[in-house]
């Protein structure tokens, strides 16, 4: 069952590999998140040189996030004219993360970067779900509404210039926030091998104010074409992606997503963002824990760059 | 590509003054790489030809190095700064083997001393790049080390005692070719030793390529980059597009 992947230059097991997409296309299917996080790591801890895992996720990524996006199309979940705000930034922060990724890489300070980046990020928004989710389900507990969320603040958004009418999210706000989200989004695609859902979306809600019937499907539509251009990108500049590799990815990630949904529909919705909340938290400990800790071998070796 | 010069100055003096001469051969001359490839083993085989009748006491030992493509590395030490592991110091190696391996008929320092050993590169320790970095070798020393370690750790430097004699003169050694070989030209070379001087070497190329559907892929991957990743997104676009179907014939 030995599969030898001719890009990375080694052979693996196909099934593990058919397991891992299966298990985060199952979380993807669960939770609604691109499950990149989660991917690439596990990649990595397979022995998946750190190149060759962070690009070919994003191919993982652009066919978990184009079945996302067109089931939300049909649904008209998708303010296509947001979209294309956040997919121009969203370019151009991919061309900006593949050019910072290489020059990190020369420097030997990638994996250090890439972890921090991760520690930070899945940190601050598990925190800030786990809190939100914990929050509510303890107030349902005691027969007490969960207080409404404050829809004040971020009076700073409307002083900026550049109002666009956004008709399908009902807003009329300056372009900047989004086309920013969409540069962190590209950045993050490049750099650590995510859809960056997991940051957009809450940002999405909680910055830019979107109604959350929109929110998912606008999210999803440049993160199909960011991560497809990350992935020739990756390919034409550093050689890094394997197809092979992908392709037992992406089978095994469009079966679990099929088990997460039919999972999903019998949780309640609070229960589902505490897992994912615990899910993220557990991913960033154990990085935080890798950049601390005294490594067994304090030498690494990389072969082949000068 | 160095290597070659001792041997040749070898094969040309010692041999013939003790009439003594090695043919050798491998199980195979190429490695192929292919889909369900996950490292191998090769045999190196070979005899002592024209021992003299009266010299038969002397002590006659094989030592069989398998050395794969050399390539730069950067080898980099972690220090800890505010509590994070970061890496600092770094240190070129240039030309070292990506692959090394040496089999030997008894323990390398029973067969020649340090210095043999040294200065044709037998065992792991005696492995050394063609240039470094500095211009202070003790500086590069515990890097070189530490890309020894680390290569002997993923299986790609290995050192063992496994070429047997089958009686006098016959020999044979296996060696083994791990799943995460470099592709490219490698050398096995032979030496005698005879009382703990080399007195006959032979060296045989042998080659590591990726073959069939593999091959394809790679090429395709490195010629025309671009369209090899607009296939894997138009792969990934195909999934996902099946994939969102399937979700609309359940709801």
């Amino acid at each position: 069952m030995e599969l030898y992947l001719p890009i990375a230059e080694m052979s693996v097991h196909w099934l593990i590999i058919l397991g891992m997409g299966a298990g985060v296309g199952f979380l993807s299917g669960m939770f609604g998140v691109g499950g990149g996080f989660l991917l690439t790591p596990l990649l990595i801890f397979y022995g998946i040189p750190t190149s060759i895992a962070v690009a070919t996720t994003s191919s993982h990524l652009t066919a978990s996030s184009l079945s996302g996006a067109i089931a939300q199309w049909r649904r008209r979940a998708v303010d296509f004219k947001m979209a294309a705000v956040m997919l121009a930034g969203g370019l151009t922060g991919t061309a900006l993360g593949v050019s910072l990724l290489g020059l990190l890489h020369r420097s030997g300070q990638s994996d250090l970067v890439v972890s921090f980046l991760y520690v930070v990020m899945l940190g601050a928004v598990g925190g800030m779900m786990l809190n939100e989710s914990a929050r509510t389900l303890l107030a349902e507990r005691h027969g007490v509404a969960a207080p409404a969320r404050r829809r004040s603040g971020h009076a700073w958004i409307h002083g900026l210039p550049f109002k666009l009418r956004f008709r399908q999210s009902r807003l009329y706000i300056s372009a900047i926030p989004p086309l920013g989200l969409g540069l962190i989004v590209g950045i993050l695609s490049a750099l650590m091998g995510v859809g960056g859902g997991f940051i957009i979306v809450p940002a999405m809600i909680y910055v830019l104010r979107m109604p959350t019937n929109v929110v998912v499907g606008t999210s999803l539509v440049p993160m199909v074409v960011v991560t497809a251009a990350t992935t020739i990108l990756q390919s034409v500049q550093n050689f890094t992606v394997d197809i092979l590799l992908a392709l037992v990815l992406i089978a095994g990630g469009t079966i679990g997503a099929q088990m997460g949904v039919r999972i999903a529909s019998r949780l309640k919705g609070e229960q589902l963002r505490l897992l994912l909340a615990i899910l993220v938290l557990i991913v960033a400990l154990r990085l935080l824990y890798g950049l601390v800790a005294t490594p067994d071998e304090l030498y690494s070796v990389a072969v082949g760059t000068s | 590509m160095r290597l070659l010069v001792p041997t040749i100055v070898l094969l040309a003096m010692p041999a013939a003054a003790h009439g003594e001469d090695l043919v050798s051969g491998l199980s195979q001359d190429q490695i192929r790489i292919t889909s369900n490839y996950t490292g191998t083993n090769i045999t190196v085989f070979g005899a002592i030809e024209a021992i003299a009748a009266n010299d038969a006491g002397a002590v006659r030992d094989i030592v069989v190095v398998i050395r794969g493509p050399d390539a730069d590395m950067t080898v980099r030490r972690k220090v800890r700064i505010a509590g994070v592991w970061i890496n600092r110091d770094a240190m070129q190696l240039h030309a070292m083997p990506t692959y090394y391996s040496v089999a030997s008929s008894r323990p390398l320092a029973k067969i020649a001393g340090k210095e043999t050993l040294e200065r044709y590169q037998i065992g792991m320790v005696n492995v050394q790049p063609e240039s470094v970095g500095t211009h202070n070798p003790k500086k590069a020393e515990p890097f070189r080390q530490a890309a020894i370690a680390d290569r002997a750790h993923a299986g790609l430097y290995s050192e063992d005692t496994s070429v047997e004699f089958l009686g006098n003169s016959l020999f044979r050694a296996r060696v083994p070719i791990p799943a995460t070989v470099q592709r490219g030209e490698y050398t096995a070379e032979v030496l005698l030793f005879r009382d703990g001087n080399v007195v006959s070497a032979q060296t045989t190329p042998l080659f590591v390529d990726q073959f069939g559907f593999e091959r394809g892929i790679l090429n395709f991957a490195h010629r025309e980059a671009f369209w090899y990743g607009l296939t894997a997104v138009m792969m990934a676009a195909l999934f996902g597009w099946l994939s969102s179907l399937m979700f609309r014939e359940r709801a």
